[in-house]
């Protein structure tokens, strides 16, 4: 597992940039990208910056979310075009059957990763998504068929029991990618105990990425930089920069946390660095 | 059935028109849009308290 010791030595860390997410969009922050374009040139200023993954979700012309293979296929071709990031589709979909999240599992190349929910959480006052073990299972199974490497998302600490519970039934590459997920609601409470717990508590042959919403986002990156983990930023977890000053693009956010990485002596991971590390 | 309470207007954030819940007189965000349009295992009915409390169903069961 990656560790304290990984931090010693000065390990590279992965940043992973979330560009878009689908559950808010350009009312919330106007300079949150939302078409391909947009995405693509966001992506290239975060690899610039410093980023070495591109977390990606596809979305309609009028920025509601869309699972189709083709939406992911045009986004991802122009990702491709403009960086070296390796790319992750996400998986992930609130209230959508099985049929749709396997959508962007099936872009021509398939993605280097994708995201892998590993169980449920709450969403406004009526909704769950859901995640039930024998979606995240024939999820799974399909990007085990496609050489797609899983980026386990683990939004409390019931999930990291999951993500034990995924290697029991099914037969994964190490190391284990686990993003560790931290905010209000249904996701691990805040605390920078609980993160030390949740590694604790990862199986052998994890490496773990940080993620805070909102105004967690930089302490946890920094507190997992110093774990020896990698971390995860963007306007899909958080639209701010300061308290009450909106971000003005991904890369900002992306250059903060290098400035963080930089100052306790580590570096940020070049794409390919970032293959070497998942072993993709 | 898409829900009552939705229309899709300019906003000044975006070139195209968005969902907009006359509920709560604000754009919404992407993933309420597909409630709002019922997509998916989504329904305004069972998931949008916004709907719901207009239409004095919460405190009824979550309506699904």
């Amino acid at each position: 597992m990656t560790g304290y010791d990984d931090y010693l030595a000065g390990e590279p860390v992965i940043i992973t940039v979330a560009l878009t997410g689908g559950v808010h969009g350009k009312e919330a922050n106007p300079n949150l990208p939302e078409t391909p374009a947009e995405v693509a040139a966001a992506a290239a200023d975060a690899e610039d910056a410093g980023a070495s993954i591109a977390h990606l979700h596809a979305r309609k012309p009028n920025g509601e979310r869309s699972f189709a293979t083709e939406r992911f296929q045009e986004l991802t071709e122009a990702v491709s075009e403009t960086t070296d990031l390796v790319v992750q589709h996400s998986t992930g979909g609130t209230g959508a059957p099985l049929e749709a999240r396997r959508q962007p599992l099936r872009t021509d190349p398939a993605p280097e990763m994708a995201s892998l929910d590993m169980g449920p959480l709450n969403r406004y006052r009526h909704l769950t998504s859901e995640n039930p073990r024998a979606m995240v299972d024939d999820l799974y199974d399909e990007m085990a068929a496609r050489g797609i490497k899983p980026e386990l998302e683990a939004f409390n600490d019931g999930h990291v029991n999951e993500v034990h519970g995924l290697l029991d039934r099914k037969d994964l590459d190490e190391p284990y990618h686990t993003t560790l997920i931290f905010g209000g609601g249904t996701l691990t409470p805040a605390n920078p105990r609980n993160l030390l717990n949740a590694v604790r508590n990862l199986p052998d042959g994890a490496t773990f990425n940080t993620l805070g919403f909102g105004p967690h986002q930089l302490p946890f990156a920094t507190l997992g930089t110093i774990l020896g983990g990698h971390v995860r930023v963007g306007l899909e977890d958080n639209v701010y920069f300061e308290r009450g000053e909106l971000a003005a693009s991904n890369a900002q956010l992306v250059e903060r946390v290098v400035g963080v990485v930089r100052t306790l002596g580590r570096e940020p991971a070049t794409p390919d660095e970032a293959r070497d590390i998942l072993d993709l | 059935m898409t829900c009552p309470h939705l229309e899709y207007r300019d906003g000044d954030h975006a070139d195209t028109e968005r969902a907009y819940c006359t509920v709560v007189d604000a754009f919404v965000e992407p993933m309420r849009a597909d409630i709002c349009n019922d997509r998916f295992d989504l329904s305004h009915g069972a998931h949008c308290e916004f709907y719901r409390e207009a239409e004095g169903l919460d405190g009824e069961g979550d309506g699904s």
